[in-house]
């Protein structure tokens, strides 16, 4: 785990995708920002953590933030200087009355048994850093920070 | 016996004799999932199988509902007082799979030739990796570090 702080603020690419809430919009955000992010070069498994927690996030909002409504989930991919992607996704859905619950692993509002709590675990584990901010009844907002490995000049 | 659901992920189901085996291919998320879900629990309440083997071999990619989709599947094999195999899944989904512990729960197959994704590169459980990192807390053992750290 690394703190926000470490990561450059020096933004040199940026995209912005807006998707409506739809679950089949889960694999189009994976794989649009991983098209963005393939610009650095990443390994295979930073290529693999960064859609897994993309996916996680995404799943949140629309399972759990617009589990009530429907909306739009929007996601802002930044480069940053020095190797870094920060991603950020946002939702206008019902919010997390207790992030810090909600953050614990196994822990699901889900009591049928089909979801496993481990989004926020897989997040924080695939990324270096992770930040949930919410607001009951106005949404959340998911950003997470990657640094990537350096590449060898040839 | 064939069923696809969109373009990316089908499964095949083929009895022999007490073993449903389900070949699983492309990519489980949320959205998937529900459909495989669906379509396992079809059979396996039709078939009744003492084994039910869950083939990830073409599973590009997982997340966590995946994970859900397999407990949830193993809660029903022990309902039905049968087992459950997770059979050959790649790195990635590994990876996952270890995340959660599952590795302790689940039956993990690979192929004959095939060495397991162990040792080094693979995450272990957030549990796991915060016991060996964390640092002694208890004022003897800190003491006795500094002294190390004196010593050294």
């Amino acid at each position: 785990m690394r703190k926000r702080s470490q990561f450059s603020k020096e933004v040199l690419n940026k995209m912005q995708v807006k998707l409506p809430a739809l679950s089949v919009n889960e694999g189009t955000a994976r794989a649009v920002v991983t098209a963005f992010v393939a610009q650095l070069d990443p390994g295979v498994t930073e290529l693999a953590d960064i859609k897994c927690a993309v996916s996680e996030a995404v799943t949140n909002c629309i399972v759990h933030g617009y589990r009530h409504s429907t909306g739009y989930i929007v996601i802002t991919v930044s480069i940053l200087e020095g190797r870094a992607v920060k991603i950020e996704i946002r939702d206008r859905g019902c919010g997390i009355p207790d992030v810090r619950q909600a953050r614990q692993p196994l822990y699901t509002t889900d009591a049928a048994g089909e979801r496993s709590g481990m989004g926020f675990t897989v997040m924080e584990s695939f990324t270096d850093c992770l930040r949930v901010t919410s607001k009951e009844g106005a949404g959340t907002t998911v950003t997470m920070f990657k640094k990537l490995t350096d590449r060898d000049p040839l | 016996m064939a069923i696809t659901n969109g373009a990316r992920t089908e499964f095949v189901c083929d009895t022999v004799g007490k073993t449903l085996t389900v070949y699983i291919r492309g990519e489980i998320d949320h959205h998937t999932a529900v459909s495989i879900r669906q379509g396992i629990d079809a059979m396996l309440f039709e078939r009744r199988p003492e084994r039910l083997v869950m083939d990830l071999s073409a599973v590009g990619f997982m997340d966590s509902s995946g994970l859900g989709l397999i407990m949830g599947r193993y809660s029903i094999m022990r309902e039905l007082g049968g087992e459950l195999v997770v059979y050959n899944p790649c790195r990635e989904t590994w990876s996952i799979l270890t995340l959660a512990g599952m590795e302790r729960i689940i039956r993990i197959e690979f192929p004959p030739d095939h060495l397991p994704p162990t040792g080094a590169g693979v995450r272990r459980g957030p549990g796991a990796s915060r016991a060996t990192t964390r640092t002694p807390r208890t004022p003897r053992k800190v003491a006795q570090n500094r002294k190390k750290e004196k010593d050294a």
